[in-house]
């Protein structure tokens, strides 16, 4: 297979989805996880201030260090005498949630947006007992909406020199409302939505079905839907989960770097000429940089290699369930690096499995399919027919 | 269907889904081949690609999108991210003053 071969297909099979339904699904997709992403690095230093000074943390030597109820470290983690107090607890109940339901109404109606998002998100927040991060997603939106279309009617009607009073007023009078009713009647119903989301991924998890998720997960994420599945799902139900047991496997599940670096070995070793030469390169990007998306193409190229990427990824979930793995804050970008960064003590063994175990699978499955280099010989060989199929009027310059 | 020529060009947009990631990295590669032609080189989103973009490049997985995001702009797609020859083709087009059309 030639590359241009390659770049025929992965359009064919673009346009296989249908004209514009893929896009529709990327953007809502956009919506959610675009609340997520700008907001990773305020999840990194939760999850650092989290893996070190809570009661089960590295300070702590995973509960065995001894360290007393009264000390600094646990002042910081909230913990001993300090329960309900600490750093930990008041990031990921008022922090994270505040700063996507902020990026979330920014996302809608600009800094107007953010500041009504951030304000209804509160009502949410204490309306509720677990962090309330699709509650955030949820209101933060609604909020910044809701402003807009008030604004609406008024727009240019404001006697000059009474702008600043009425956009204040404007904004502070229905943030008050939204808070209130956040508090009151929205916190409690997503509250109750989380914890029927809470029960069926434990219902996955006890009966051993959470590796099929990897079934509509794998596919999903080549086709660049890789943040929204990732973002918009599972950090979310994931930070939930964390927040009360100081770990999930969510976060496995969508970031597992041990897929595509089997897949991308599998090119190294067996892949056409073209392929080939781009896969170590990808390789080092994709395990140690977490930039996924460079594997996508060579799946896209051979979409049949899905199924290493299923088989790979339900190992490394499977793996998870087995050996009780997860990780104490969601690794972004997933690279091996935020992995080990938030492994809780004594994960170490689980987490390296998952992913090793993960790479082999997908590297054996994909070495299979690529006939172990037949297929490669055969193509690389004769010259290539691929310029007679390229499709003519799709907007593509680049063959 | 919008074209321009290369030596026209003088900032390039490269976009990806949350433009943190792969963008990013795609931006920076260019950024280095293309700073002798006094190109600026960016990287957004692709939903949120700025109205001025004349010449956007971005995975041909996404090129739709950009494509609404953007209709006036030439849209380049590419297949894989390290070493396609859509940049090669830009880079020259852009070197060359060759035309670039979607």
């Amino acid at each position: 297979m030639s590359f241009s071969d390659a770049q025929a297909k992965s359009q064919a099979n673009k346009n296989r989805t249908g004209p514009g339904i893929g896009a529709h699904v990327q953007r809502f997709g956009r919506f959610l996880s675009g609340m997520i992403m700008p907001n990773i690095g305020a999840f990194v230093a939760w999850g650092l201030v989290t893996a070190l000074f809570i009661e089960t943390g590295w300070l702590n030597w995973g509960g065995d260090g001894g360290v007393a109820a009264d000390s600094w470290i646990a002042r910081i983690g909230g913990w001993g005498e300090f329960d309900g107090a600490g750093l930990v607890g008041p990031m990921i109940t008022y922090l994270l949630p505040l700063i996507i339901g902020y990026t979330g109404g920014r996302m809608i109606y600009d800094q107007r947006g953010g500041v009504i998002g951030a304000v209804a998100t509160t009502g949410v927040i204490v309306g509720s007992d677990v962090p309330m991060f699709l509650g955030a997603m949820a209101m933060g939106p609604f909020a910044a909406w809701c402003l807009k279309k008030l604004e609406a009617l008024w727009t240019g009607k404001i006697k000059p020199g009474f702008e600043m009073l009425v956009d204040n007023f404007s904004l502070g009078i229905l943030g008050a409302a939204l808070a209130v009713l956040g508090q009151l009647l929205i916190g409690p119903i997503v509250s109750q939505l989380v914890e029927w989301a809470g029960e069926g991924v434990d219902f996955l998890v006890d009966n051993s079905l959470l590796p099929l998720t990897s079934i509509l997960v794998e596919p999903a994420k080549v086709l660049f839907l890789n943040n929204a599945i990732n973002h918009g799902v599972f950090t979310p139900l994931g930070a939930d989960e964390a927040a009360e047991t100081g770990k999930s496997l969510l976060f496995m599940i969508e970031s597992n770097p041990g897929p595509g670096l089997g897949i991308l070995l599998a090119f190294l070793f067996f892949g056409p000429r073209m392929l080939k030469a781009a896969a170590p390169g990808a390789a080092v990007i994709h395990f140690f940089g977490g930039i996924h998306e460079v594997y996508f193409p060579f799946v896209l190229a051979k979409p049949k290699l899905i199924a290493a990427a299923i088989l790979g990824g339900m190992t490394g979930v499977f793996t998870g369930v087995l050996l009780n793995g997860g990780l104490v804050a969601p690794p972004s970008p997933g690279s091996i690096f935020a992995y080990i960064t938030f492994t809780p003590p004594g994960g170490y063994v689980a987490m390296i499995l998952q992913v090793a175990l993960a790479a082999i699978v997908s590297f054996a499955v994909a070495s299979f399919l690529l006939g172990f280099g037949r297929e490669a010989k055969r193509e690389d060989a004769p010259q290539d027919p691929a310029e007679a199929e390229q499709p003519a009027p799709t907007p593509v310059a680049a063959q | 269907m919008p074209s321009v020529n290369g030596s026209d060009v003088k900032k390039l947009v490269i976009a990806c889904d949350a433009g943190m990631g792969s963008s990013v990295m795609v931006a920076s590669t260019l950024r280095s081949k293309l700073a002798s032609q006094g190109v600026e080189v960016v990287h957004t989103p692709v939903s949120e690609i700025p109205a001025d973009a004349t010449v956007v490049m971005c995975h041909a997985g996404l090129a739709a999108r950009a494509t609404s995001t953007a209709p006036h702009a030439v849209v380049v797609p590419f297949s894989i991210f390290i070493g396609d020859p859509a940049f090669t083709k830009v880079e020259n087009a852009i070197k060359n003053g060759e035309t670039l059309e979607s």
